[in-house]
C-alpha cells in the first residue's frame, strides 16, 4: 500500500472511545420512540390506506416487500419499538442494532412509498447500521477502538454528504446553481407553508433571496466538518444547527434524525457516567465542557 | 483493534453505500431511496410566476364542504401532490381518499365527493400579489 492509501485506511479507522457508541445507541433508540409517536407519527398513518395507493420505492420492489395492511404496519411498529427499547440498553448490541436498523428501513420504506420521499433520514439510517457493526460498549468507556471509529466516520460522512451533496442536486434540478441562487425557492416554501414568523418576510424578499446564499454557503462548507477539530468544529456545528432552528421557525420543517446523527460529532465518551455500572477508566471532574474542547484533549483527571 | 478482515469488509461497504449515494445523486431519483440525490427544494422558482398549492377537500352527504386533514385520510398533503397525475388521470382513485376516511374516522360522516383544488398565488419579485385563484383539478363523487 502507498502511504496515501494507508492514511485514508487510517483516516477512516481513527479510534473513538466506545463510550460514544454507548450514549448514540441510547440516543438514537429513545429517538425511534420520538420519531415513530410524535414526530413522523404520519408513517403508522398509512395503515389505513389503501393498498391501491401504495407506490413501492425500488428497495421495495427488488427485495420484494409487501403492500402494507393494517396489521402488518402495526406489527412493525410494535416490533420497531419492542427492540428499540431493548437496544437502548447496550444488550446484545449486534443482534438488536441489526434488527433495530432493519426494522426501522422497512418503516421507511411504508413511510415513503405513497408519493412522497423525504431527506432528512439517511444520516440517521447509516447510524443505525454503523453501530450494530460495534460489539459491546459501555457508558463513559473511554478505551478507543478501530471499530467504533469506523462507525462514527462513516456517519460523520453521511452527515457532511447530505448537506455537500444537495448543492449538486440544486444544480441538478435547479437549472444550474446561479440559476437555483437566483430563484425564488424560498419565498415559494413561505407561501405554502410558512409560519407567523416566517409569512411576514415575504414582504421583504431580498432576505429570503439572500438565504439562499447563505444556505448554500451552509453545504458547500460541510467538509470542513471532517477537518475541523475542537472549538472551531463545536461553532460550526452551532451554525448548522442554528440554521435548522430558522428552518423550523420559518416553514416548519425540521431534519430531526439528521440532526441526531449529526451528534456523532460531540464527544458524547465524556458524559459524566452515574450509575457507575460500565467500565469507566477515568473520573470525571468538573463540568463537563464537551462541545468546545478538542476530542483529543485527553484526561481532565 | 479490528483485523484485516474487518476493514477490508468496512472499506467495500464504505465504498459501496457513497458509490451508490454518488450515483443516486447524479442520475438517480426519489424511488432510489435512500441512495437518491439530497432534492429537498431543489427547483428554481421563477419570482415572477404562480405558485400552486394543492389541497383536499370533501363534500358531505348533506351538501356541507369540508377541508380534508393530512390525519383525516392518512394521506399528506405532499403525497397527494406525489400522486396528483394519477388522480388527474383517474379520478376513480379518489374513492381509495374516502375509504382511508372510513377507516380513520369509522363514527365521522362519510364523504360524498372528494376532490382536489388548486390553489393558484402569483408572485412578483419574489412578493405575492393579486388575488388567489381556485380550480378544482380532479373529483370523485359516490355513485
Amino acid at each position: 500500500m502507498g502511504p496515501a492509501v494507508t492514511a485514508l485506511v487510517r483516516w477512516w479507522f481513527e479510534p473513538v472511545a466506545l463510550g460514544r457508541i454507548a450514549v448514540l445507541r441510547a440516543v438514537a433508540y429513545a429517538f425511534i420512540w420520538v420519531d415513530v409517536l410524535l414526530t413522523t407519527s404520519w408513517v403508522a398513518d398509512h395503515a389505513d390506506v389503501p393498498g391501491a395507493l401504495y407506490q413501492p420505492l425500488a428497495v421495495g420492489r427488488v427485495l420484494p416487500l409487501p403492500t402494507p395492511t393494517a396489521g402488518f404496519v402495526r406489527g412493525i411498529m410494535v416490533a420497531l419499538l419492542a427492540t428499540a427499547v431493548v437496544a437502548a440498553t447496550n444488550r446484545a448490541p449486534r443482534l438488536l442494532g441489526w434488527t433495530v436498523a432493519l426494522l426501522y428501513l422497512e418503516w421507511m420504506v411504508i413511510g415513503q412509498s405513497y408519493g412522497k420521499v423525504d431527506h432528512d433520514r439517511f444520516a440517521f439510517l447509516v447510524l443505525l447500521f454503523a453501530v450494530a457493526t460495534v460489539g459491546r460498549a459501555g457508558w463513559g468507556d473511554r478505551s478507543r477502538s478501530e471499530a467504533a471509529g469506523w462507525a462514527v466516520k462513516v456517519t460523520m460522512v453521511a452527515v457532511v454528504a447530505t448537506y455537500f451533496l444537495s448543492v449538486f442536486a440544486k444544480a441538478r434540478y435547479g437549472d444550474g446553481l446561479a440559476n437555483w441562487l437566483d430563484s425564488a425557492t424560498i419565498s415559494w416554501a413561505v407561501v405554502r407553508r410558512g409560519t407567523f414568523l416566517g409569512e411576514p418576510l415575504l414582504q421583504h424578499p431580498w432576505t429570503l433571496q439572500a438565504s439562499q446564499y447563505g444556505v448554500v454557503t451552509l453545504e458547500v462548507l460541510a467538509p470542513l466538518l471532517l477537518v475541523l477539530r475542537g472549538r472551531a468544529r463545536g461553532l460550526m456545528l452551532a451554525l448548522y444547527a442554528s440554521f435548522h432552528l430558522v428552518t423550523f421557525t420559518t416553514i416548519g420543517i425540521i431534519f430531526l434524525p439528521h440532526l441526531v446523527a449529526m451528534l456523532v460529532f460531540l464527544p458524547l465518551e465524556r458524559l459524566p457516567v452515574t450509575t457507575g455500572r460500565q467500565p469507566s477508566r477515568t473520573t470525571l471532574r468538573g463540568s463537563p465542557h464537551w462541545v468546545a474542547s478538542p476530542p483529543t484533549s485527553g484526561d481532565r483527571s | 483493534m479490528l483485523g484485516a478482515r474487518g476493514k477490508v469488509v468496512r472499506l467495500g461497504v464504505t465504498g459501496l453505500v457513497f458509490g451508490l449515494l454518488l450515483a443516486g445523486t447524479v442520475v438517480g431519483s426519489d424511488d432510489h431511496f435512500p441512495f437518491g440525490p439530497f432534492s429537498m427544494y431543489s427547483s428554481a422558482h421563477d419570482p415572477n410566476a404562480g405558485v400552486v398549492s394543492n389541497t383536499v377537500e370533501a363534500v358531505l352527504d348533506d351538501g356541507q364542504v369540508v377541508a380534508v386533514s393530512d390525519g383525516d385520510t392518512g394521506m399528506r398533503r405532499a403525497e397527494v401532490e406525489g400522486q396528483l397525475p394519477r388522480f388527474i388521470e383517474d379520478p376513480q382513485m379518489l374513492e381509495q381518499l374516502a375509504v382511508a376516511h372510513e377507516r380513520r374516522r369509522p363514527d365521522a360522516p362519510r364523504y360524498a365527493v372528494v376532490r382536489v383544488v388548486r390553489r393558484s398565488y402569483q408572485l412578483r419579485d419574489g412578493r405575492p400579489v393579486g388575488a388567489v385563484t381556485e380550480d378544482i383539478v380532479a373529483e370523485w363523487a359516490r355513485p
